[in-house]
């Protein structure tokens, strides 16, 4: 199946790449990353931050204006030597968020393609596409044609043709996005279960936080460009550099406070909740300096009015999801996002005390 | 790493996608493409205002002559009159046919809209010969019905007048005009006039302020495309119009061109009319359309678009179109088949005893033009075609995907062959060949080379289209799995397309065999093809031999068709 020796590393130095009439787009910026081999790196950020530039220079279907890709022991790309792969010579496997899977070839014929492409006899390819259509769970199914199949299921074929030819790397564009709720949910599963059974090296490119954070050894925020954070998952979610990443990681509260002390690594920033006890990745914080704090929804709870690091504030409307509640919450002009699991509720306009969760710590932002 | 791509990268513009040697060879294709249609324009120009062949003394006598002599103000005259009333018939017709077929409850919706379309199986000098048979003053049998009727010897209907000539043209125009209309009328979204419906309008108002203004594009470009059409139409005013004595400026350009005394240069500023008025049109046309991307590519399934009623105007109405529609395609076939029988053919002649197959024993078997011609024929029309699609991929390929440099240029280019009548098009094609000693001139390649030409924008129209519909994800998922470009476009690209390029194959195949004007100038006795060969059977007058011309060549255009549409329903189970 697959080969783990097969699999490399891939390295992208400087790459630049802009569109528009006299590049007025600047698509990537001086974009400079190791992808280790045998892990699987997330390219997380918002629609036109630069991941699927960054993916197509890799895979050959764009050409940057600057910089360098090495996969394997072979310079892919190399602008200022000019050097340029075509896509095909790369030897990688990628799986499209539009599947793109051939709709005039049957299942067998879509996955057993690259080993068609590179002249392998017709027996030898017959044996190891069945074997890829037993591995995706599609035994039998090779004679049917794409619009015959489920979206799930061809989005396993996808993957199956992805790998089958034993590529360096496997890069994922998006692939889940096509996909309805439960589906995506049953395949991302599935994914990280693939990505447990062997070790490749794979680019996932993704919108998505929670396909970030299941399925990735390291995150890499981007944005306009530019590397916003590296990370791990657990980091890049409750630790943000930035008010960028905070926010597309879905925290809500970014407030505003005021450095109160500094000790090595434990920091304490008043607030208009309190006192709060941070993280930073910044070292030169000095005391009185005004800074901007990240608090998860969940991290902030229901007090009552006697406990001394309580706020009392008025809550502006709450909102029921199901297994929580999301209160917004005014505090003297602070608008406050709070999630309870609790079944309690309070009425619009009722006033409440909002104190941290015990023991949290949270993230102060660097800008 | 190829040392070619390498090269190519290395080129002072790393930016751009840098493809080797693949990306050369496509706009190496593409720059001569563009000549290729280009200087026929630039030729016929410099021929008008040349003394003798293009590189002698320049001179303003052949637009001087142009200007003075009586029968070229006549042709013009006689061209506009053909021309503008033809295309009101067409339009009429056709704006009129794809309305009632699309948005109307008129009974046989269905069966109008086939038989609409029909008449474009039918080359256009079956309908000359068909309308002959039928509106000749003397011998045609609805005169000979009407006298008959009516006593004595009445004319009911002569053909050989400017409204006849008016009246075939329209009719064959038709089917062209209702391919571009229907398909907005039968598109056009229901809620944009569901919404104008509940805003309080009348079925009149929608029609007025809605459904027509929406299709504003389509009825330009129809209008345009019928314009140049039978501004440059060679057969009926060369035909029946000349028989009539009413001139015509293509007509006269193939007299100035072929008959003695032939004045090439009058012939080519003749052709210079054409060309401009021709290029005018195709210029807005143009830009009807590409303002109609906004519009048609608003449309809805128009499943639920609502249809007008008729009422008691349902059944005349629906006879009175069906009888339109069989004028231009079942009514001129079956004349011709009748007149293909006859003995000779006369007022009087029209009796059983003068019934014969002798007219079939001597054109299939005796006429010696008939069989080379139709080798010409079949060969020039299956390779010209072939050819065709084959340069239409490449050029599509390059302005679509490859976006080249020159992508614009191409795009633009490849445009000019429809506003350039066939006969000016030989024209320009023959002043350039007959100067190259030993070259193509004489040569069945000339006819080749004329056919590619004029049925490249065609070909290119239903290529792209095809490459359009195919996502980019399929190409870059067969590059990423080990293809190369070519090896892309021939698994992945080819057999995706390959019902439209069926379809652009047949069309082209079907044209190129029924095409007269291109060519009249550019065959000689050793290369005649089949339709050329119908202008000379017509010299001899003999109406039941040119029947069967005209029968056999409709037979050879329709054979493949209907092979390759076996093939292809074949092969899509």
């Amino acid at each position: 199946m697959m080969n783990a020796d097969e699999t490399s590393s891939i390295s992208v130095a400087g790459l630049s790449k802009s569109y528009g009439p006299e590049g007025s787009l600047r698509a990537l910026d001086d974009f400079t990353l190791e992808f280790p081999a045998g892990q699987c790196t997330v390219l997380l950020g918002p629609s036109g931050c630069g991941k699927t530039t960054v993916l197509r220079s890799i895979a050959g279907l764009i050409t940057p204006d600057q910089g360098r890709i090495t996969i394997g022991p072979s310079t892919a790309f190399d602008a200022s030597a000019g050097i340029f792969a075509p896509p095909e010579k790369r030897r990688l496997g990628m799986v499209f968020q539009s599947y793109a899977l051939w709709p005039h070839l049957s299942v067998a014929e879509n996955i057993g393609y690259p080993l068609a492409a590179s002249g392998l006899p017709k027996a030898e390819i017959r044996g190891r596409t069945e074997t890829m259509l037993e591995w995706v769970g599609l035994s039998g199914m090779g004679g049917r044609y794409v619009h015959e199949l489920s979206g799930g299921q061809q989005q396993r074929v996808s993957l199956a043709r992805a790998i089958v030819g034993n590529p360096r790397a496997i890069l994922f564009d998006e692939p889940l996005s096509n996909l309805d709720a439960r589906l995506r949910e049953r395949m991302r599963m599935e994914l990280l279960a693939l990505r447990q059974r062997t070790a490749f090296t794979s680019i996932y490119v993704t919108h998505d936080q929670l396909e970030a954070m299941t399925l990735g050894d390291r995150v890499v925020v981007m944005r306009s460009g530019r590397i916003e954070q590296v990370d791990t998952p657990q980091n890049v979610y409750k630790r943000p550099r930035t008010r960028f990443t905070a926010d597309f990681m879905g925290i809500p509260n970014l407030i505003d406070g005021v450095v109160r002390t500094v000790a090595k690594d434990r920091i304490a920033v008043d607030t208009a909740l309190g006192t709060l006890s941070v993280q930073s990745w910044r070292s030169d914080w000095k005391v009185g300096d005004h800074c901007t704090v990240a608090v998860r929804p969940t991290l902030i709870t229901f007090a009552s009015g006697e406990e001394s690091e309580a706020r009392t504030g008025r809550v502006v409307r709450s909102v029921f999801l199901g297994t929580s509640t999301v209160h917004e919450i005014d505090i003297s002009g602070t608008a406050i996002t709070l999630e309870s699991f609790s079944e309690e509720r309070h009425d619009d306009g009722a006033t409440v005390a909002v104190k941290p969760a015990a023991g949290a710590i949270f993230a102060l932002l660097d800008d | 790493m190829t040392a070619s791509s390498r090269a190519a990268a290395a080129g002072p513009q790393v930016g751009r996608r840098s493809l080797g040697w693949e990306h050369a060879l496509f706009s190496t294709i593409a720059a001569a493409a563009v000549v290729m249609v280009s200087y026929p324009v630039l030729l016929v120009f410099l021929r008008s205002v040349s003394t003798e062949d293009i590189g002698s003394p320049l001179t303003l006598e052949w637009l001087q002559a142009l200007a003075d002599s009586g029968r070229s103000r006549e042709a013009l005259v006689n061209t506009a009159i053909y021309t503008v009333g033809s295309s009101t018939l067409a339009m009429v017709l056709g704006v009129g046919l794809s309305f009632l077929s699309t948005r109307t409850d008129i009974p046989g919706s269905r069966l109008l809209g086939l038989m609409a379309v029909l008449p474009i199986l039918v080359p256009p000098f079956i309908l000359v010969v068909g309308w002959v048979a039928l509106a000749d003053p003397n011998a045609g049998l609805i005169n000979i019905a009407a006298s008959a009727v009516l006593g004595g010897r009445t004319v009911a209907v002569n053909i050989n007048t400017m409204a006849g000539l008016i009246w075939m043209t329209g009719l064959f125009l038709t089917p062209y005009v209702y391919l571009l209309v229907s398909a907005g009328f039968r598109n056009s979204d229901p809620a944009m006039e569901e919404a104008a419906r509940v805003c309080g309008a009348s079925r009149l108002r929608l029609l007025m302020t809605v459904i027509l203004p929406v299709q504003r594009p389509a009825l330009l470009a129809a209008l345009l495309l019928v314009v140049i059409m039978s501004a440059g139409d060679f057969i009926i005013p060369s035909t029946v119009g000349l028989k009539a004595r009413i001139y015509m400026l293509p007509s006269l350009i193939w007299q100035n061109s072929s008959s003695f005394p032939t004045r090439p240069g009058l012939a080519a500023a003749q052709s210079l009319v054409l060309v401009v008025i021709g290029l005018v049109c195709i210029y807005f046309q143009r830009r009807a359309l590409g303002r109609g991307g906004r519009y048609t590519l608003l449309g809805g399934k128009g499943a639920g678009a609502s249809l007008f009623p008729l009422g008691p105007l349902r059944y005349p109405l629906a006879a009175i179109a069906l009888v339109f529609t069989l004028c231009s395609s079942v009514l001129p076939i079956l004349s011709v088949s009748a007149m293909a029988f006859m003995r000779f053919w006369a007022p009087y002649a029209m009796k059983p005893e003068n019934l014969t197959l002798r007219n079939f024993r001597y054109m299939l078997f005796e006429y010696p033009q008939v069989w080379p011609s139709a080798q010409h024929s079949l060969l020039l029309g299956t390779l010209g075609a072939t050819l065709c699609i084959l340069l239409a991929i490449t050029l599509a390929w390059y302005v679509i995907r490859m976006q080249g440099r020159f992508s614009r240029l191409v795009e633009y280019a490849m445009v000019i062959p429809l506003g350039v009548p066939g006969i000016a098009l030989g024209v320009g094609i023959l002043s350039l060949w007959i100067l190259v000693p030993g070259g193509i001139y004489g040569t069945l390649w000339i006819l080749l080379l004329a056919y590619v030409t004029a049925h490249i924008p065609v070909a290119i129209q239903f290529v792209s289209s095809a490459i359009h519909r195919i996502h980019t994800d399929l190409e870059d998922a067969s590059r990423i799995s080990g293809r190369s470009l070519l090896g892309t476009l021939r698994r992945i690209n080819l057999p995706l397309m390959r019902p439209a390029l069926i379809g652009a194959w047949l069309l082209i195949y079907v044209v190129i065999l029924r095409e007269i004007s291109l060519v009249i100038l550019l065959y000689n006795p050793n290369t005649i093809v089949l339709s050329v060969g119908l202008m000379d059977v017509w010299g001899s007058g003999f109406y039941p031999e040119l029947a069967v011309y005209s029968l056999l060549l409709m037979v050879l255009g329709l054979i493949p068709v209907m092979l390759l549409f076996r093939f292809a329903k074949f092969s899509a189970e």
